[in-house]
């Protein structure tokens, strides 16, 4: 069964373009990877899926529901985590989420108590005087107290240190175990590799692919710099490289392929210094287009 | 009604602020009163005025050297802090959702829009009620020294009754300008402007009998005091007038706000 059904989904801020012609589906269980750079419209989408605006044309559902008629019936099993969290400001963190809370049918006293032992947050703190980080963590755990069956995340790791994006992961992948669906939105490429199972890929307002992430990762693109005495652009002439440059004795370029292909020839050169990192997803989005 | 009890405890400190305010006016107000009471020099003071001048300040109708008279004078005051609260509440309480950005959270949660404005509405609601209730209870323990007559006691009543409905009228066009309003910032602001404006026009209605017509658009003047404290009773027509634009603003607001985009 689909949980959510975007078709035709279209978007304007009077002349400026939000979202254009957005289809897509989530399937039960999945986590669906949405990535863009800043201003692509990931959140324009999550927030029409959560009827905070409404479709220009289009339309959306989620468990089935129209999004605009049914938004109230919707929300009743949805988690949201924001990219910023903003809470009223004069309340404590116990308060917040007991007032959260006490919308859901249901006992949440202990959940609420679990999560936030696990992504360690203390409850008697006043939201005004939380850092940033831990602002997120109360959306964290307000947004899973209830048990909700389709989670949003929208660039949920800002502000969370490496650690705790660690247990925040786990948490999610816990969730998903226990067959909640996964809407995670995200601009960083690495994180949503680690987690989804499939991704959508949005620009400049419209969807430009739609994958498994396995094919993703297959076509996907590794950044190499090697820097070595005498080195030649030509010492790298496989096939998968491209763009190659060379700067001051180092050599960059991009490969797509079977990263062993490389390795080899690295260890028949004398570096001193060699790194392969992921490229930014804007780099990729510039393949994309080649 | 966790929203509404919620927002009850953050507007508290504005109702007691408002209260303190009101409150201060009236003991002041009372003590100048003093100066007044039964004393002809007054009434030959005010008699030297220009009328027009009186009428404006709506002097005219009233015998400045009685309290019915006094407080006749005085409810103009009442009717401004009372509309100006009400239609500060009425627009906050909506648009302070987008200005904080809390907007986000609220309108997530299971609620649909117009329960959220009608949680709301209601908190505003009970400021209003309460905001009376002190200005009455705060004025007859300041007039108790004069031991005021049954006459007075009415007077007062029927005032409290006209603020009340000249506050209901802003606090819905408050909510009305925070429910559509998309520079939330500047609701408040335009809320008050429009008080200012209905408060002039009933001035300038007074002033002049071709702009009587004005009086129309002036809620102030929907419940001169002059006329309450001659004819005993709110004008059942200005009555109907005052609940028309109550029932079209708030239907307003929520046709509006329900079909709003949110964002912060």
């Amino acid at each position: 069964m689909s949980i959510i059904e975007v078709s035709h989904l279209t978007k304007y801020y009077g002349k400026a373009r939000g979202i254009v012609d957005v289809s897509f589906g989530v399937e039960k269980g999945e986590i669906f990877g949405f990535i863009g750079p800043n201003g692509a419209g990931k959140s324009t989408t999550i927030r029409l899926l959560l009827s905070l605006i409404h479709p220009s044309s289009g339309g959306a559902k989620v468990f089935g529901k129209d999004v605009v008629t049914q938004g109230t019936e919707i929300r009743r099993d949805i988690g949201y985590l924001p990219s910023e969290v903003y809470y009223y400001e004069g309340m404590k963190v116990i308060d917040l989420l007991k007032y959260s809370a006490s919308f859901y049918p249901g006992d949440h006293t202990q959940r609420m108590r679990q999560l936030a032992d696990a992504m360690e947050l203390e409850l008697n703190r006043r939201i005004n005087d939380l850092s940033y980080g831990n602002k997120k963590k109360v959306g964290i755990v307000q947004g899973l107290l209830h048990s909700p069956a389709l989670l949003f995340l929208d660039e949920p790791t800002s502000g969370l240190d490496p650690l705790m994006q660690r247990k925040f992961f786990d948490l999610i992948r816990e969730e998903n175990a226990r067959g909640v669906t996964v809407f995670f939105s995200s601009h960083i490429l690495g994180e949503v590799q680690r987690l989804c199972n499939r991704v959508g890929i949005i620009r400049e307002g419209k969807i430009v692919e739609i994958s498994d992430i396995r094919t993703l990762q297959q076509s996907n693109y590794k950044k190499v710099h090697v820097t070595a005495e005498g080195l030649t652009p030509g010492a790298f002439e496989l096939p998968g490289v491209t763009n190659v440059q060379v700067e001051n004795g180092t050599v960059h370029f991009f490969f797509k392929g079977d990263i062993n292909a490389v390795l080899q020839r690295l260890s028949s050169i004398h570096v001193t210094d060699v790194s392969i990192e992921e490229p930014t997803l804007e780099e990729i989005f510039m393949h994309y287009y080649e | 009604m966790a929203i509404f009890f919620r927002e009850l405890k953050a507007n508290l400190k504005s109702l007691l602020i408002w209260s303190a305010i009101i409150a201060l006016l009236i003991v002041i107000a009372v003590a100048k009163f003093a100066a007044f009471a039964g004393n002809p020099e007054t009434l030959k003071i005010l008699d030297s005025m220009p009328p027009a001048l009186l009428d404006a300040l709506s002097m005219r109708a009233f015998n400045l050297t009685t309290l019915s008279g006094f407080y006749g004078v005085m409810f103009i005051y009442f009717g401004l802090m009372g509309a100006i609260a009400a239609a500060m509440w009425g627009s906050d309480i909506i648009s302070k959702e987008e200005r904080d950005k809390t907007v986000e959270f609220t309108l997530v949660l299971p609620v649909s829009r117009a329960q959220v404005v009608t949680a709301k509405a209601l908190a505003a609601l009970v400021n209003c009620i309460a905001l009376v209730l002190i200005t009455w209870a705060v004025s007859l323990v300041a007039v108790r020294s004069y031991n005021p007559d049954s006459t007075f006691f009415r007077f007062l009543a029927l005032e409290m009754q006209a603020m009340l409905v000249i506050e209901l009228i802003f606090l819905a066009i408050g909510l009305l300008l925070g429910c559509s309003m998309k520079r939330y910032k500047i609701s408040g602001s335009v809320a008050v402007g429009i008080i200012l404006m209905t408060y002039f026009l009933s001035v300038a209605s007074a002033l002049d009998e071709r702009l009587d017509f004005f009086k129309y658009f002036s809620p102030f003047k929907y419940f001169d005091s002059g006329e309450l404290f001659r004819s005993g009773k709110l004008e059942v027509s200005y009555l109907l007038l005052s609940a028309a634009i109550i029932v079209v603003c708030v239907i307003a607001a929520y046709q509006l706000y329900r079909r709003r985009d949110l964002y912060i």
